[in-house]
């Protein structure tokens, strides 16, 4: 009966969630919405790894790899082949994947220190990749004027995506469909089994489970949410340079994971919306952003254990249903 | 006193009339467009740089420019009777942060200029986006030729105007200058990053086509944020190159030298260049340690030109901040400038009818006379390339003697083949 409640304040508040970001385009400004766009693809990215961390208890420091993977794909093909934006996005995404698989495969024979470091060193060496390969990828000034592309199925649907509100939609859709994916593949076996190696890989081990496929898989799954995250920003800025690829991307999901939550599945979420909508206010009043933006997450990482959202499920929902 | 009889009463009445029924519903004749101000509220300016980090010194010196600028202009009265406000953000050298900060300013802040930009990924990446904010961006820093010649002459986005040298002064006038040196080998240790290939690529073209006999034996590139430059200096010199051509800048441009004088390397070469060696944080941070005779320019130095304008707003500019103006305090001071002349021309904030008055707009600077190029939006202006020397009443290095390239001699025309 109590859990009941619980459940049903969830629901209201996903519905309240979901009507405001269906009515949004209708209410706010022009770069409201391109700010909320940046939160969900953040989001996306921020799931994706803590799929990773906060579920298989890896701490990866390298996902702005995948994330630039997918970015750089998606980018090259609106730009030099066609401007069919889910071509470009399911391509940008499949890419991705690959790349953690082969990626994933040197990395998931570690774990702790070791596979954060790995994962560094191996981000770092696509962040050059990019940063070198100037024929294919502009070098350090980008790919410049990549088009919005259209959004067709022949026969189907045809839908132009040139204002900001058809875009946010867009990605609404594909940020919504990959939330539903994650939750159920969490509360699965298979996140049973991700959150039984976090806890004991032994253990798990011992059931006749092979811990490292497991390991791999998970990689694989997470890197490929990056790149999706990641196909859905050229068509945003319409330029793209290497600074996606850059460890201190990486550090996004793992801070706004910690902010959120890493043990929640909303967590990463609702950290996203803090970090970017904290950065956006302070920035507005201060050059020296910098050091009241450190300070204030700082203070919330501290003081909130568990992350705002474990926090609050832990004090104020349980004392709700005493 | 003339007295006014009840027939010219009447007509000045009819006159006024007639002149407020036109005024708002037909074409306003001249007169009465001027005296109304052009904009309910404050003029704003939304301008970014590099305000942190190693480099945020540069976004600093910009906004001490631009400040400046404003200050002047509102205690004259404003830009067309309009009062004028400015408001910076960092731009952390990331595209995706640039792009959101100007989308910030428009939408959001209501800006109707922008200016700014330090890194060139920086500039493109905005330069993309004007077309749909629709508002002028004008270009303080970011040197990339992609600016003038692919976004604005290539792809027509007019929105985009730069009053800042392009990368032809690092490149192609270095050339010009270096044809006469004698000297025929020549080595360069640069950026390892798009401003440093495309500069070395335009010192050799150019160089080649005066001096076929000279030879480009050694290159060695350095990552941004290199502190030891050795493992860059062992690999060019045991080639015994004569002359050095470096586009490093900022604190990177101090430690190479720092190091290079370590090496003796300046004993050995016979020349040095460097585009971006006489850049007031340059000057000021090696000071007397500064080698002298070698060859340095920047992108506006403070004492040239040698016109009253100039040496008053460098007295200016040193009451204000206490400090000596670096080139990006100029172009954002200039930058402030072209808008208020663009929108006084206009008589209006239309960006089509902005854009119009600023394209072949002839202004007076401190870095003397701009003319912006109707073709590619590039403000066509003449920035010396000098030695290194002594003078007591400075604490670091002028530029003496001076050697002025015609901005045209050198510039690329369009159509950019």
């Amino acid at each position: 009966m109590k859990r009941r409640e619980g459940s049903i304040l969830n629901i209201i508040l996903i519905l309240l969630l979901l009507v405001g970001l269906a009515l949004l385009p209708q209410v706010a400004s022009r770069f409201s919405i391109y700010l909320t766009i940046q939160i969900l693809l953040l989001s996306l990215l921020a799931m994706g790894f803590n799929l990773l961390f906060g579920y298989t208890g890896l701490l990866s420091f390298g996902h702005a790899a995948f994330y630039a993977i997918g970015a750089y794909a998606a980018g090259l093909i609106l730009k030099e082949a066609t401007p069919s934006l889910l071509l470009a996005v399911l391509v940008g995404t499949a890419v991705a994947a690959l790349f953690s698989l082969v990626i994933g495969f040197f990395c998931v024979r570690h774990t702790k220190i070791y596979f954060s470091m790995l994962t560094l060193a191996f981000g770092m060496m696509v962040y050059s990749l990019i940063w070198k390969w100037r024929d294919v990828t502009g070098g350090d000034d980008g790919l410049i004027g990549i088009p919005r592309g259209t959004l067709s199925i022949p026969g189907l649907l045809q839908v132009n995506l040139h204002s900001m509100e058809s875009y946010y939609y867009f990605v609404l859709i594909v940020c919504l469909l990959s939330t539903l994916f994650l939750h159920r593949l969490v509360h699965s076996s298979f996140g049973l089994i991700l959150q039984g190696i976090r806890e004991n890989a032994e253990r798990v081990a011992f059931t006749g489970i092979s811990v490292q496929h497991y390991r791999l898989l998970a990689f694989i799954i997470s890197g490929a949410f990056a790149g999706l995250a990641g196909t859905l920003l050229p068509p945003l800025e319409n330029t793209l340079a290497p600074a996606v690829a850059h460890w201190t991307k990486s550090a996004e999901p793992v801070l706004v994971s910690l902010l959120g939550g890493a043990q929640t599945f909303a967590g990463p979420i609702i950290g996203s919306i803090l970090f970017l909508v904290i950065k956006e206010s302070i920035v507005r009043h201060t050059e020296y952003w910098l050091i009241w933006f450190g300070a204030i997450l700082l203070v919330l990482v501290l003081g909130f254990r568990g992350g705002i959202v474990g926090f609050l499920y832990e004090n104020v929902l349980t004392r709700l249903r005493r | 006193m003339k007295r006014m009889n009840r027939r010219d009463f009447l007509k000045r009445s009819l006159g006024t009339l007639a002149g407020v029924a036109l005024g708002t519903g037909l074409d306003l004749p001249e007169a009465f467009a001027q005296r109304r101000p052009v904009k309910q509220g404050p003029i704003k300016i939304g301008g970014q740089a590099i305000l942190s980090g190693p480099l945020g010194g540069y976004g600093n010196f910009m906004k001490m420019g631009a400040q400046l600028a404003v200050e002047e202009i509102n205690t004259k009265g404003g830009i067309a009777g309009s009062q004028t406000e400015i408001e910076f953000r960092d731009e952390e050298l990331k595209p995706d942060v640039a792009v959101k900060n100007a989308r910030y300013f428009v939408d959001n802040w209501g800006a109707d200029f922008l200016i700014g930009c330090d890194a060139s990924s920086v500039g493109l990446a905005v330069g993309q986006v004007m077309p749909e904010l629709n508002k002028v961006l004008i270009i303080t820093h970011a040197a990339t030729e992609k600016i003038n010649e692919d976004l604005v002459y290539k792809k027509g986005i007019k929105q985009v105007f730069r009053i800042s040298v392009p990368v032809y002064q690092d490149g192609i006038a270095a050339a010009i200058i270096a044809k006469d040196f004698p000297v025929k080998r020549w080595a360069a240790i640069s950026p390892d990053y798009e401003y440093g290939y495309t500069t070395w690529k335009m010192f050799r073209e150019t160089l080649k086509k005066f001096r076929p006999d000279v030879e480009f034996i050694a290159e060695a590139w350095a990552k941004f944020g290199t502190v030891d430059f050795g493992p860059h200096i062992g690999a060019v010199m045991p080639k015994e190159p004569e002359g050095i051509f470096t586009t490093e800048w900022g604190g990177e441009a101090i430690t190479l030298i720092k190091q290079a004088k370590l090496f003796g390397v300046f004993d050995k070469a016979k020349a040095w260049m460097n585009p971006m060696g006489a850049a007031m944080d340059v000057l000021e941070g090696l000071g007397a340690e500064y080698p002298l005779g070698l060859w340095i320019s920047c992108r506006y130095w403070f004492l040239y030109p040698d016109t009253r304008e100039n040496r008053a707003f460098v007295q200016r500019f040193q009451k204000r901040w206490n400090r000596y103006p670096h080139y990006v305090s100029e172009t954002g001071y200039s930058a402030v400038y072209a808008i208020k002349t663009a929108v006084e021309k206009a008589g209006t904030l239309e960006t089509s009818e902005v854009i119009k008055a600023l394209e072949g707009l002839s202004l007076d600077t401190p870095a003397g006379k701009r003319v912006f190029r109707r073709e590619d939006h590039q403000a066509i202006y003449e920035v010396p390339w000098g030695q290194t020397a002594e003078d007591k009443k400075y604490p670091f290095r002028i530029l003496r003697p001076l050697k002025v390239i015609p901005a045209n001699d050198y510039y690329r025309q369009p159509p950019f083949a």
